[in-house]
């Protein structure tokens, strides 16, 4: 077992930015690396791995124009048993945690999701994770027999830096032979909700524990009193008290404000992952061991509750 | 319909300050309180109203320790007809890989056209059981499902992806679909509701029952050779600011305002 | 000759009447089989009180009708004349039968006193069903319903009283009796028939017609709300019965027969909807219209799934019913069906009794924080009573201040107490009102052992509504008190003095599980008085106090705009003056401060708990 295969993610035509994220954690570990391109047109994805993949297995099928598990698997299935790389790569998004599991299980490999750290010692490769809604840290250390399969974070591995001489190694037109008759019939984009997160300088964002949907409105009120736009994390929109318009996350909306303050979230890593590139965070919750202390810059460890009617009063001078 | 779900029982965690055991292998559960994997929660519900619209049965299965049964009552008290406990302590740290293995060996010779769980459980966060089963009983098979819709033996479901947008994809029985929290919304299980389903037999099953030997279950059979855990490094986090509720709100406003809020 | 009237005077054939009354029998027969048939699919649920406690209900709230004077003095004199109308002239009718078929009496000054009497009874029906109609079509007071039914009894009342003087004066010209000035009214109409014959043609036919009309309506009484007039004694006598809740091995939860009964004698007068705090502040909840569809005896009907978990189980609407109807019962047993059921249940409240049932408390899902409010480490040896903290104050930051207030006057008076610190279970009292009563036998049982285990014989605690649990759903031989009435035995016993005097103005909140449901409404007052402050009463206070709206499981929901009801009390206070509302409630307490922040009144009346109010007293 050698080398490292990354699987390059793509949706409507072009790359996705994890892939590239993908392709830094396999250069990192080793430089025997190559990427593959399931498409409809290969070469249009390819070309934007230019200078940061090496070598390059491009596929082409009509049918590969979107993401089908059905028909990506005996390709990967053939590419994996004739490569026999140490890892696959693939990032940890709808597409991995949907295509990476029936990899493993349609080839009987071992496989670790939603890594983000890799290394090796003399016992084996060395995978970092988090378990229990990112509260823990696992470790683990894997046997060296067989290739292995991991499903990486998203934002947990710097982006492969460019410089490389790509080399496109192999492109075959595939011949697909589905086992099932999974197929994709189209793509829903969410209606557009009144209010556009994105384009906010300032966002107030509440989560689980702002407590009852009432609540909100102490938020809401000082959202307007700062000139900010309310926004939330996912149990909000699950319970139904903010449209999905307003979640921030990975399902929801990635934002990049100026100053995002947190009110009652835990910070889960698909939440972080939608707003860790804010300018300044603050996070407000009574949990002094809530992932979102991480990635805020200030901190404040205390009931929502508490914190929001004292901090209208401050304003108010 | 025959539905399948399978549940797991894991520790509440939301509201707790973890604390890691003396050898770091794993977490102080003596505190915390055992409940149903909130994602597989939706999956009992979905497959309750599933059952309600289309007919036919929903059996709930489980892989844990004895405590899981509660697990399994309460699914039975939301409205499944039967459950599975898969019970043995040579079961204890078997990975998912395993886990599919055996839910699959009893599967197999039975009826069965959905199977439906969970994304994901909220102790491992691993997200592969659902789809390592569908590859064992060779199905097909769909993950973060936010909607499913019968039509005779194809379903159509949602998925849920980045960025707001969702994929509708059609899906032929006998499959598996992992179905994403948020998908429903469970009813109320009461008191008197588990009572009623007391007397319900659950069919127990061990390692002599699966025809499985002892080094093909439980942490031997796994890839991974060691598992330490830790807790996150908090250092080059957050700030904390200090002091009086006033002081804090004082300091929080100033940063507000640096920030350019109070136009 | 003799003063006295034969029956049947030139009526003829009298078959006819025999015959037309067998059908009105048989119609009314009919009418009520079908309301018992109803009755009987319910659930046999009460024990009743004791016979004295009943009549004297039916007396006062049945024969005088006192509550109908609550709030609407004219309501109750105009129901008090037109029912002993009605009642006077069936007596009337009675005593003729009697008369005529048994034992021959009405004679002479029997008689003359007789017709003088039904003469009295006439006007006040004429009187009562007259103002009844102004009352609707031209005042047009709200809370009235405005049915077919709500209007049909009326005028026909109005027609048997018309046609009953007018067949009077008719018969009186025709008969030329020496004595008809006593039958004044009928005398005064006199004048308006002609003579003689025509005036006895009259006379039959109206005979006929208000004999019809008469039968007519009690053929239809069953069908009608008149019924109320029948079940009345009934719902009056039953009021303090105890109800035997449905438990955990109930197979199907349905309503009771006490409450399908209820559900034909309400007669929709609306004072229910008029005192309910959730119907005032304009939310969805009507009592009226929940014991209405609680006659299909399905307890999810529709209304009941969309108002039911609005109740805050205040009992208002028990209090205010001149019949003693209870929506605040049908409501609970609507709430039992829906939390069997599960797919109604508000996903906040299901998550509150998960934690209730995980972690012993309703309000963190992590156990063993109930004795952080507390820096007391042991408990004395020689304890005098238990202080059971409750789940609400021993966890919420704002009502730990009751804990912490209550214990330092308690210390101050000398009175040993034990706390169970953060062992103290759940009573149960929130699972109770909302209808989860599996989860509520679980903690009543687990509360149960520990207290036994501990030897508590005596307790107190801060809130109403674990007092009403503990004091009244719990067996067992033990004293429980509110703290109030605690502070008031101290206060008699004078091991509770003050040295100075409160140089306050403040007003009470009755909370409802103290003053309407238990009337407990003199204690606080009385220690309020004696730290010296200056005692001013809202409108509505005592008993008649407007809810919080924290009670039944609201304060764990999120109905939007859910503080309304409390400001709409804030705001009584303040109109009082008072520089301070007190109150003797958890749950009183945080709905109310937040009220107080949300309706922007912060700098013009502050809230503080009664235990508060007797600290700061003992500092002057």
């Amino acid at each position: 077992m050698s080398g490292v295969l990354v699987i390059a993610e793509h949706r409507h035509g072009a790359l996705r930015a994890c892939t590239r994220e993908a392709l830094g954690a396999a250069l990192a570990h080793g430089s025997d690396v190559t990427t593959v391109v399931l498409s409809d047109q290969p070469e249009r994805i390819a070309a934007e791995l230019d200078g940061v993949a090496p070598n390059l297995t491009l596929v082409e099928h009509p049918a590969l124009a979107d993401y089908n598990p059905e028909a990506y698997l005996p390709v990967l299935a053939d590419l994996v048993g004739s490569l026999a790389p140490e890892l696959v790569l693939l990032p940890h998004t709808s597409q991995g945690m949907d295509l990476g599991p029936a990899l493993a299980g349609r080839l009987g490999l071992p496989l670790i999701t939603d890594c983000t750290a890799i290394s090796a010692n003399d016992d084996g490769l060395v995978v970092r994770r988090q378990a229990y809604a990112g509260k823990i840290v696992e470790t683990l250390v894997l046997r060296r027999a067989d290739t292995t399969i991991l499903t990486l974070q998203v934002g947990a591995f710097a982006e492969a830096a460019p410089g490389l001489q790509s080399v496109t190694v192999e492109r075959t037109v595939a011949e697909l032979s589905p086992r099932h008759d999974r197929r994709l019939l189209e793509y829903v984009r969410a209606a557009a909700g009144d209010v556009d997160i994105g384009a906010a300088d300032i966002l107030v964002a509440v989560g689980r524990g702002i407590g009852k949907q009432d609540n909100i409105a102490l938020a809401q009120r000082l959202a307007d009193t700062i000139g900010a736009t309310l926004a939330c994390s996912r149990p909000v929109t699950d319970a139904g008290w903010l449209p999905k318009s307003r979640q921030v996350g990975t399902s929801g909306k990635t934002v990049r404000p100026k100053l995002y303050i947190a009110l009652g979230i835990s910070g889960a890593f698909q939440h972080l992952a939608g707003m860790k590139g804010a300018d300044t965070i603050i996070a407000v919750n009574k949990d002094p061991a809530a992932p979102i202390f991480k990635v805020a810059h200030y901190g404040v460890v205390a009931d929502v509750l508490e914190v929001l009617p004292a901090l209208a009063q401050a304003l108010a001078r | 319909m025959q539905i399948v779900v399978l549940a797991k029982s894991v520790p509440e965690i939301s509201e707790a300050e973890l604390e890691i055991n003396a050898e770091g292998t794993g977490i102080e559960t003596e505190d915390l309180v055992l409940g149903i994997n909130e994602w597989d929660n939706f999956a009992v519900e979905e497959a309750v109203r599933l059952r309600e619209a289309h007919g036919g049965t929903v059996t709930v299965m489980t892989l844990g320790d004895k405590e899981a049964e509660d697990v399994l009552r309460r699914a039975l008290a939301m409205g499944a007809d039967e459950a599975i406990h898969l019970c043995d302590d040579a079961f204890e740290g078997s990975d998912p890989a395993t886990v599919a293995r055996l839910f699959a060996r009893v599967l197999r010779d039975r009826k069965v056209d959905l199977i439906l769980t969970g994304v994901q459980s909220s102790d491992a966060n691993n997200a592969q059981t659902g789809v390592l089963l569908a590859q064992e009983l060779g199905w097909g098979y769909a993950t973060l499902v936010t909607k499913i819709e019968r039509a005779g033996e194809t379903l159509t479901v949602h998925r849920e992806l980045e960025s707001d947008t969702e994929e509708r994809v059609e899906l032929p029985l006998p499959a598996v679909v992992t179905v994403q929290s948020g998908i429903n919304e469970p009813r109320y299980v009461s008191v008197m509701g588990i009572r009623k389903v007391r007397g319900k037999t659950i069919e127990q099953l061990g390692l002599g029952d699966l025809g499985v030997g002892e080094e093909q279950v439980g942490a031997a059979s796994s890839a991974i050779t060691r598992r330490s855990l830790s807790l996150p490094d908090t250092s080059g986090a957050a700030e904390l600011l200090e002091g009086t509720l006033a002081d804090i709100s004082h300091r929080l406003a100033t940063l507000v305002r640096e920030a350019g809020g109070l136009s | 000759m003799v003063p006295s009237r034969p029956a049947y005077w030139e009526i003829e054939p009298i078959w006819l009447f025999y015959a037309l009354a067998a059908v009105a029998v048989l119609v009314f027969g009919a009418g009520v089989a079908r309301r018992v048939v109803g009755w009987r699919r319910g659930r046999a649920q009460l024990v009743l009180p004791p016979v004295g406690r009943g009549l004297e209900a039916v007396l006062r709230d049945g024969l005088l009708g006192a509550r109908l004077f609550r709030g609407d003095v004219s309501a109750g004199l105009m129901h008090l004349a037109l029912m002993w109308g009605f009642i006077g002239l069936f007596i009337g009718t009675v005593t003729v039968a009697v008369d005529h078929y048994l034992v021959g009496f009405l004679t002479g000054r029997v008689y003359i006193g007789f017709s003088i009497a039904m003469e009295v009874c006439g006007l006040l029906l004429l009187i009562g069903v007259l103002w009844a109609l102004v009352r609707r079509v031209v005042q047009r007071v709200p809370r009235l319903s405005c049915t077919a039914d709500d209007f049909v009894v009326p005028i026909w009342l109005l027609a048997l009283g018309l046609s009953g003087f007018g067949l009077e004066g008719a018969r009186l010209v025709a008969q030329e009796p020496a004595w008809a000035s006593y039958s004044f009214v009928g005398h005064a109409m006199a004048g308006a028939w002609p003579e003689g014959e025509r005036a006895l043609t009259a006379y039959r036919a109206l005979w006929w017609g208000h004999a019809v009309a008469s039968l007519g309506l009690v053929a239809y009484l069953p069908w009608s709300k008149l019924m109320h007039a029948l079940l009345a004694p009934a719902t009056l006598f039953a009021r303090d019965a105890i109800r035997t809740a449905t438990s955990g091995d109930e197979e199907v939860v349905r309503f009771g027969r006490h409450q399908l009964l209820h559900g034909d004698a309400c007669v929709r007068c609306g004072r229910c909807d008029d005192v309910c705090p959730s119907t005032g502040a304009g939310e969805p909840l009507s009592p009226r219209a929940c014991v209405q569809a609680s006659r299909r005896a399905v307890t999810t009907a529709a209304t009941l799934v969309a108002q039911s978990w609005y109740c805050t189980t205040c009992g208002a609407c028990a209090w205010a019913c001149p019949l003693s109807i209870t929506p605040i019962d049908t409501i609970a047993q609507a709430r039992r069906g829906l939390i069997e059921d599960g797919a109604h249940v508000p996903p906040q409240l299901a998550e509150t009794l998960e934690r209730l049932h995980k972690y012993d408390n309703p309000w963190v899902a992590k156990k063993g924080q109930k004795g952080a409010w507390q820096d007391r480490s042991a408990n004395p040896a020689q304890a005098e009573l238990l202080y059971f903290v409750g789940c609400t104050t021993a966890l919420d930051t704002r009502a730990q201040g009751i804990a912490r207030a209550l214990t330092a006057v308690l210390d101050r008076c000398g009175l040993a107490f034990t706390t169970l610190g953060k062992k103290e279970p759940c009573c149960g009292d929130i699972a109770r009102r909302v209808g989860e009563l599996g989860l509520f036998e679980e903690h009543r049982d687990k509360t149960e052992k520990l207290f036994d285990a501990h030897g508590v014989v005596e307790l107190v605690t801060s809130s109403p509504h674990c007092w009403d649990t503990l004091a009244h759903a719990y067996p067992g031989e033990r004293r429980a008190a509110h703290y109030t009435q605690l502070l008031a035995r101290l206060l008699e016993d004078g091991r509770l003095t003050f040295a100075g005097k409160l140089d306050s103005r403040v007003t009470f909140h009755d909370p409802c599980y103290l003053g309407r449901h238990n009337g407990v409404v003199d204690e606080p007052r009385r220690v309020i008085r004696a730290t010296g402050a200056e005692l001013v009463e809202m409108e509505p206070h005592g008993e008649a106090s407007l809810c919080c709206g924290g009670g039944g499981g609201r304060m764990w929901q999120e109905l939007p705009e859910q503080g309304q009801l409390a400001q709409r009390r804030i705001r009584q206070a303040v109109a009082t003056g008072a520089e301070i509302l007190i109150t003797a409630c958890p749950l009183c307490l945080i709905m109310l401060e937040d009220a107080r922040k949300t309706s922007g009144l912060e700098d013009r009346i502050e809230v503080r708990d009664l235990t508060e109010l007797v600290g700061r007293a003992l500092e002057v």
